[in-house]
């Protein structure tokens, strides 16, 4: 037999993207306008774009730009994170940098970044690659701070160089915040992919939405948006599963009940 | 690691003055200060000087506060010393190292590694073979009482089971000198008696040096050739007392031993007056 609990939390998100539709659905028949399909519409075009072997191809072309912004920019800010919770240099020398960096939108610097590299993938993958390493470093930064000194201490008795240290002990250790900052990270670059299509309209899911948008096609517009949706909840599923794979050993194990009455 | 066989019950006097005293630590002169968030200096550790021989059992007892810890942590190298300097067989002692193994009141296990892990962790890093650290390890574990959880990650252990995995992971790369610090203190009484015999069996056997950290006047009787006894604000040692009781110890004979009974009578009187004399300043 299946707890009650454990149905609710499987139906939970189903029920949502009901309610979501339902809405939608609803609110769109009120508002009789043409540029706002009803769900159903926007639902019915979904086929045709994925039965459609170009915009596939499209789509297919921003996951892997995305997929290398977001590879590149993990592979950078951990260690980069890393290094400077656990040494004050590395993060002053850095702290102002990325300070300055944080608050400027990064799409912003697509127009200047496209002066250097052209409209091409580099530009868009360096903007994803922007866009991703900000909350990576944070959370890998937070995490590695607050590692507790005694595990240092016992990993040195042991013989642990420094470096062994921030490997195989700061950086299990931290694993669960910088996988935190890791699942912003890959909202981050799906939005900053979608960002940097729109403004480099060469190719992608973003081109195909914006495209379709200059021409009145609001069904695809809107298909595209919940096919975007969709990528966005399998991505972050597939990662969720990962994650929760690898910091088993942290995870809480019980509920917080909302009530003890 | 030298094994001394186990000797029997007519073996009547402390290790520590049957063979010619090498002193394995040297304390000397250590001042510590913190500088504390007020600006000002605190003064944990004032003028301490210590030798401990090789294979003695020697026990800090001390109020809280009084730098018991800060001293241990000087004498692992995780500290250095404000003033004056600590040496580990004539030499000074500079970082942590192998040859002194900590076992620290926070336990300090690495919770993304199960309790074989954590044990394993010291052997395999001194390159063990993986086999024979496991074995190893397991026999660690199940002395400690543990077996049946060697593949629990330490989030699901209790906070005693906890702590005796953070013995059994520190045993088992062989330190010369054990530092510990309260290790016994968050157990029950029952489960902290069984330790206190088992860490009694195993210092018999292995004769390692013990610097080992209490609040408890009891324990330091129990298991020591020597309690430094300390007071507080600032840290210094109040006095040196040799427990001179035969080994083996026993718990069930010592505890009806007048001389154990004196020790601690005397020795918690001194507690006392140390607290006392600890009032901030
Ligand atoms: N990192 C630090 N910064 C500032 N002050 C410190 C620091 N570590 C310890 N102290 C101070 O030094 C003194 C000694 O601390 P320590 O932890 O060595 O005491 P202790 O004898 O081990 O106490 P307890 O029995 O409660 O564990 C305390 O007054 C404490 O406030
Ligand atoms: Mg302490």
């Amino acid at each position: 037999m299946i707890a009650p609990a454990t149905i609710v939390r499987r139906a939970a998100p189903v029920l949502a993207c009901i309610g979501l539709l339902t809405a939608w659905q609803l609110a769109s028949l009120g508002l009789k306008n043409d540029s706002f399909p009803t769900a159903l519409e926007a639902v019915r075009a979904i086929p045709d774009i994925l039965g459609d072997k170009e915009s596939l191809i499209n789509i297919l072309a921003s996951l892997r730009r995305m997929a290398i912004g977001f590879g590149i920019a993990v592979l950078v800010s951990i260690p980069l994170g890393l290094l400077m919770g656990r040494s004050r240099a590395v993060a002053s020398f850095f702290n102002p940098l990325l300070m300055v960096i944080y608050p400027v939108p990064k799409a912003a610097l697509m127009p200047i970044i496209m002066l250097w590299l052209g409209v091409g993938e580099a530009t868009k993958i360096l903007v994803i690659f922007l866009g991703v390493s900000l909350p990576v470093i944070y959370h890998s930064f937070e995490g590695a701070k607050a590692v507790e000194e005694k595990m240092l201490w016992s990993g040195a008795a042991m013989g642990l160089s420094p470096w062994q240290r921030l490997v195989r002990i700061v950086l299990p250790a931290a694993l669960p915040e910088i996988l935190t900052g890791c699942r912003t990270g890959l909202v981050l670059a799906l939005i900053t992919m979608i960002t940097s299509e729109m403004i480099a309209r060469q190719s992608g899911a973003g081109n195909i939405l914006f495209n379709a948008l200059d021409m009145g096609q609001y069904d695809t517009v809107y298909a595209m948006i919940i096919i975007v949706g969709a990528m966005g909840i399998c991505l972050d599923a597939i990662f969720e599963r990962v994650r929760a794979g690898l910091v088993r050993w942290s995870e809480p194990q019980f509920d917080m009940p909302l009530s003890f009455s | 690691m030298k094994v001394v066989p186990s000797k029997s019950s007519e073996w009547m006097r402390p290790v520590a003055s049957q063979k010619p005293a090498f002193a394995i630590i040297e304390i000397d002169r250590v001042s510590q200060v913190f500088q504390t968030s007020a600006r000002k200096d605190h003064l944990a550790l004032s003028d301490i000087s210590l030798t401990i021989e090789e294979g003695a059992f020697v026990s800090i007892l001390g109020p809280s506060g009084c730098g018991k810890s800060t001293l241990l942590y000087i004498v692992g190298g995780f500290v250095s010393p404000t003033s004056g300097a600590a040496k580990m067989k004539g030499r000074a002692i500079m970082g942590p190292g192998p040859d002194r193994g900590p076992v620290f009141q926070e336990f300090a296990l690495f919770p993304w590694k199960t309790v074989l892990g954590n044990v394993m962790y010291g052997p395999r890093q001194q390159g063990v073979r993986a086999t024979e650290a496991e074995a190893q390890s397991r026999a660690l574990i199940e002395m400690v009482g543990l077996k049946g959880y060697e593949n629990f990650y330490p989030k699901e252990l209790s906070g005693g089971m906890k702590q005796r995995v953070a013995l059994a992971r520190t045993l088992a790369y062989h330190p010369e000198v054990l530092l510990m610090d309260e290790p016994f203190g968050a157990l029950d009484a029952h489960t902290r008696t069984r330790l206190q015999n088992d860490l009694l069996n195993i210092w018999e056997r292995d004769r390692k040096t013990v610097l080992f950290v209490t609040h408890s006047v009891d324990e330091a009787v129990f298991l020591s050739d020597k309690v430094v006894m300390m007071s507080k604000s600032p840290g210094r040692i109040r006095e040196v007392i040799d427990i001179d009781l035969p080994r083996p110890r026993l718990r069930n004979e010592l505890l009806l031993d007048p001389r154990y009974q004196k020790y601690v009578v005397d020795i918690e009187r001194m507690f006392d007056e140390s607290d006392a004399a600890g009032a901030p300043s």
